[in-house]
């Protein structure tokens, strides 16, 4: 199991909305995610919501993109990343 | 009374019953710790069975506990309840695939309905893991729920369940469940009345229900382990009923009464006492213990001198029995725990032939490995016939060094008879075992010894064994003219004595040198005959491996079309016959021509199934890392070298050009799209010598290229396979369209991007997206920028000959941006080459326009007009 950054474009800009439906969307992707053994940890919005960088934890990026493929999400770039907390060094 | 926080798994397992009853099969495998209750839910279903369907049969089988398993221990027991064409397919010792048949057509919809069970297949041997595969495929259209219990927390990585798991699993009739141990409330709801403390009682057990309930019947404190559980309940016995048990844990769940009462004199009362304290318990006619955790706690406690003697005891009343109700992998197993010496010998090899005739290799390969042990003061004669046996079953991936040992110990046996054709054809097989062990210098050195011993001797099996294993070696080194001169010679001999193997194998060899030596045409010739003769004799591993050195051979040479073709065509039978190490071969091939064809998905979900497979061998998964690798570094995705060190790793003990080849362009490319040209050049050299050695066309051309685009070659070596030829030599546009003929996407663009066209730069630029090749298309961009949006003429042979001062394109480029400014490493990074090829053409630049300085040589090409056509050379960004 890895962390990665995933880099996503929406040219379009992405808008899910705060309602039933956007809230089924969400959870239709983490499923789908689930099937692959990928989890959605959370994403960073750019404000022209046309990027994104989503924060993934998975076994490899093949899973990455496979879940990707499922979900019909963009996939720009992927970085395996591990985590740096100023609360480490405390 | 149905058991705790069972309901959930009951209530489904009942439902699947139904659903199989109704004429749609399911296999269960039921997962979970030892003593977590998988066996206790199973009787629970077999209790209730009748009323799902009155006519529901339950068939039960186990798995040995035994170090060496009896084979298809499980089936024996069902087929004495069942009887039938299955009893008597096993008792007559018929061939594997018609017990498996009859045993499926008892499941059959004309049948009853069946709820089967095999317990413990963590202890399977290998005929019943196959027979659970065979199920597995054809369960949907029987009547039969067939659940598979076994202990998921006991399956190491290499675990043979856990191939068989994973071929399973994905099945559209295949279910999964695993029992949890007891809650902390359901622990308290049993310890209610015990004056224990259920928290203390549920730390210490982790709710495992054989362990709380065994507290519960000793009635004393919480014991540290499960087997001070277990022992603490035997305290009451009295000594003649605990010798009564203590032989029963010799003889084995179920215990044979009769058998029991023999050993340890007449014991009624004993089993009662047993009965009674709950140890044991009564199952119809036979008397088994409560679980075999307990059997293991009390066999422990025995004394090992005691036991020993009690496993002579028990041996001795087994084997007075007459011979046809022999079971011999029992007796072998009792006599090497008694320590009895000659009976392992007489019982051993017998059991080892039961177990080979069910198909049962690993059983059999086992019972030869325990006869041995038993052998070492035997003589020459007696022990050649068992290390032959061994030798012949064994496959050096699963029993290591021991393999190469016995082949060893033979050659020295030979050489004391005097035996040169024994000699001759062990030192053969000694040299394959030792190539599949990575050892190819010492394969070697034993070829080189069997063709000085059969010097001398006239023609014959021994001497055209000896020229094809030769052969063979220099076929794996590409060696090609000596490997065809070796392996004619022994097709010569095989066709006169009509060895059809022999040929088969020779035709084999020699086909797959002259293919990947570049005789394509012969190669295929040889390759397809070999097929079809193996075809005609049913010799299945020969038809896989042609299948297989047709497709890689193909693969290899780069052409993928004709690759394909015998790859998929050969992974449908290596699939049908069960072959799994073609399987897994043909799947990582697969892979590779997927990823040259640009069909990266599929290349990748083809490599991740060879390398998760705990049954794929090192080479399989060296070139399933290389697709892998090779896709991730083409993507820019992460993890590239995670997956091309291990291919390193793999390959390097080799020193075959065969791995070492292809791991090495692979590393190359991986380095220079990560921007690293020095390590790019350095890993293409390490191979590069060898290449040329070995004149292999191929790897000569790809590793000349990664050197060549890294500033490391000056002059194109000789013999490079012609779209990379072409390339060195400048001319993309043709490279281009050669690479487009083998169906190569990828390399076709970047060729193309290697040119001064615009078109092209942006075709290939197009390519790479559709292809999700992001390094490549970004350097492609960037080369754009840097030459500019002009239109530039094609190829820079054309381009020197346009231009006023003979420079090349690639020399026009680096002086345009000299002129905007650039310093060589910009330059360098800009155009993505390294700073070593551009100082080249600056030099270069310098000498052909007869200037002294970088400045100069701009002022000068651009008075002659070799800049530029309107005299502006672009603007920096």
């Amino acid at each position: 199991m890895a962390r990665y950054i995933v880099e996503r474009t929406f040219p379009e800009g992405l808008a899910i909305p705060v309602t039933n439906e956007g809230a089924a969307a969400v959870q239709g992707v983490v499923d789908r995610n689930g099937e692959q053994g990928v989890t959605w940890v959370h994403s960073y919005v750019s404000d022209d919501k046309k990027g994104t960088f989503c924060v993934y934890d998975g076994p490899d990026p093949e899973a990455i993109r496979r879940a990707a493929e499922r979900n019909g999400l963009p996939v720009d770039k992927i970085t395996k990343v591990s985590v740096l907390d100023p609360y480490f060094y405390r | 009374m149905e058991p705790l926080e069972r309901a959930g798994p009951l209530g489904e397992l009942t439902v699947l019953l139904r659903e199989a009853a109704a004429g749609h099969g399911r296999l269960m495998l039921l997962g979970g710790e030892a003593g977590v209750g998988k066996s206790t839910v199973v009787r629970s279903l077999a209790g209730a069975a009748a009323d799902v369907d009155r006519r529901v049969r339950v068939l039960l089988g186990a798995c040995d506990a035994l170090s060496t398993p009896r084979p298809l221990a499980p089936l024996v027991d069902i087929a004495l309840v069942l009887g039938g064409e299955v009893r008597r397919m096993l008792e007559i010792g018929g061939r594997r695939e018609d017990v498996f048949s009859a045993f499926l057509a008892e499941l059959g919809t004309g049948r009853p309905p069946a709820l089967v069970v095999f317990e413990d297949v963590h202890w399977a041997d290998e005929a019943t893991l196959d027979l659970l595969t065979f199920l597995a495929r054809r369960i949907g259209s029987t009547r039969a729920l067939l659940i598979a219990t076994y202990r998921d927390d006991e399956l190491g990585p290499t675990h043979s369940l856990r191939v068989t798991l994973g071929t399973v699993a994905t099945g559209a009739d295949v279910r999964r469940m695993s029992l949890a141990p007891l809650s902390e409330e359901a622990v308290g709801v049993l310890t209610a009345h015990s004056g224990l403390d259920p928290v203390a009682l549920y730390r210490q057990t982790g709710g495992n229900p054989f362990f709380v309930t065994e507290v519960l019947a000793s009635g004393g404190g919480i014991p540290a382990t499960v087997r001070d559980a277990v022992l603490a309940r035997l305290a009451p016995l009295s000594a003649s009923a605990r010798t009564a048990l203590d032989t029963a844990s010799v003889i084995g769940s179920p215990v044979d009464q009769a058998l029991l009462g023999e050993v340890a004199g007449p014991s009624l009362d004993e089993i009662d006492e047993c009965l009674a304290a709950g140890i044991l318990r009564a199952e119809g006619m036979a008397v088994v213990f409560r679980h075999e955790l307990a059997r293991a706690a009390v066999l422990e406690a025995i004394s090992p001198l005691r036991r020993a003697a009690l496993h002579g005891r028990v041996l001795a009343i087994m084997a007075a029995v007459p011979t046809e109700r022999h079971d011999p992998a029992l007796l072998a197993h009792h006599a090497e725990a008694a320590g009895d010496g000659p009976a392992v010998l007489r019982f051993a090899p017998e059991a080892a032939r039961q177990a080979t005739g069910l198909g049962a290799n690993r059983e059999a390969v086992s019972q030869y490995a325990r006869a041995l042990r038993f052998a070492l003061r035997l003589g020459d004669d007696e022990r050649a016939p068992l290390l032959r046996a061994f030798a012949d079953a064994s496959n050096v991936s699963s029993w290591g060094s021991a393999t190469i040992d016995a082949r060893e110990d033979l050659v020295a046996i030979a050489r004391r008879n005097g035996d040169r054709a024994m000699e001759a054809e062990q030192l053969t097989w000694l040299a394959t075992a030792l190539v599949m062990e990575g050892r190819n210098e010492e394969a070697e050195a034993a070829s080189r010894t069997a063709i000085a011993v059969v010097d001398g001797l006239p023609d014959g099996p021994a001497s055209e064994r000896v020229y094809r294993n030769q052969s063979f070696l220099r076929m794996l080194n590409r060696d090609t003219v000596e490997a065809v001169a070796w392996g004619e010679r022994a097709i010569a001999i095989a066709e006169r004595l009509d060895d059809r193997s022999g040929l088969i194998s020779g035709l084999n060899t020699v086909g797959s040198a002259l293919l990947v030596g570049g005789d394509e045409s012969g190669g295929r010739e040889r390759l397809e005959r070999s097929l079809r003769l193996a075809e005609e004799a049913s010799l299945d591993l020969q038809v896989a491996s042609a299948y297989m050195n047709l497709g890689s051979g193909f693969g290899e040479v780069h052409r993928f079309a004709d690759a394909d073709r015998y790859l998929s065509a050969g992974l449908v039978f290596a699939t049908e016959r069960e072959l799994d190490s073609a399987r897994h071969y043909g799947t990582a091939w697969l892979a590779l021509t997927r990823m040259h064809q640009g069909r990266w998905d599929e290349a990748t979900g083809l490599a991740v199934d060879v390398i998760r497979g705990p049954g794929a061998s090192a080479i399989s998964r060296i070139m399933a890392l290389l697709a892998l690798g090779r896709v991730r570094a083409r993507r820019g995705d992460p993890e590239v070298m995670t997956a091309l060190d291990e291919a390193m790793a793999l390959a390097a003990p080799t020193g075959t050009l065969q791995r070492l080849g292809p791991v090495r362009a692979a590393r190359a490319e991986a380095a220079w799209l990560a921007v690293d040209g020095a390590r790019a050049a350095g890993e293409a050299r390490a191979a590069f010598d060898l290449a040329v050695q070995h004149g292999h066309a191929w790897f000569i051309g790809e590793l000349a290229y990664w050197r060549w685009v890294a500033g490391d070659l000056d002059t194109p070596p000789s013999g490079t396979a012609e779209p990379y030829a072409l390339q060195l030599a400048g001319d993309w546009h043709r490279a281009a369209t050669a690479w487009e003929e083998r169906g190569c996407p990828y390399e076709a663009a970047r060729a193309r991007a290697e040119g001064n066209d615009e078109t092209a730069i942006r075709e290939a630029i197009a390519a790479f997206e559709r292809l999700g090749a992001r390094p490549a298309a970004s350097a492609a961009r960037r080369r754009l920028h840097g030459l500019g949006a002009r239109d530039i003429p094609r190829g820079p042979r054309a381009t020197t000959r346009a231009n006023p001062a003979g420079l090349t394109a690639r020399e026009v480029e680096v002086l345009r941006l000299i002129a905007g400014g650039l310093r060589n490493a910009d330059i360098a990074e800009r155009l993505f080459r390294s700073p070593k090829t551009v100082d080249h053409h600056v030099s270069s630049l310098l000498a052909k326009l007869g200037a002294r300085s970088r400045m100069e040589a701009v002022q000068t090409a651009s008075r002659r007009g070799a800049l530029d056509q309107d005299g502006e050379p672009p603007a920096p960004r």
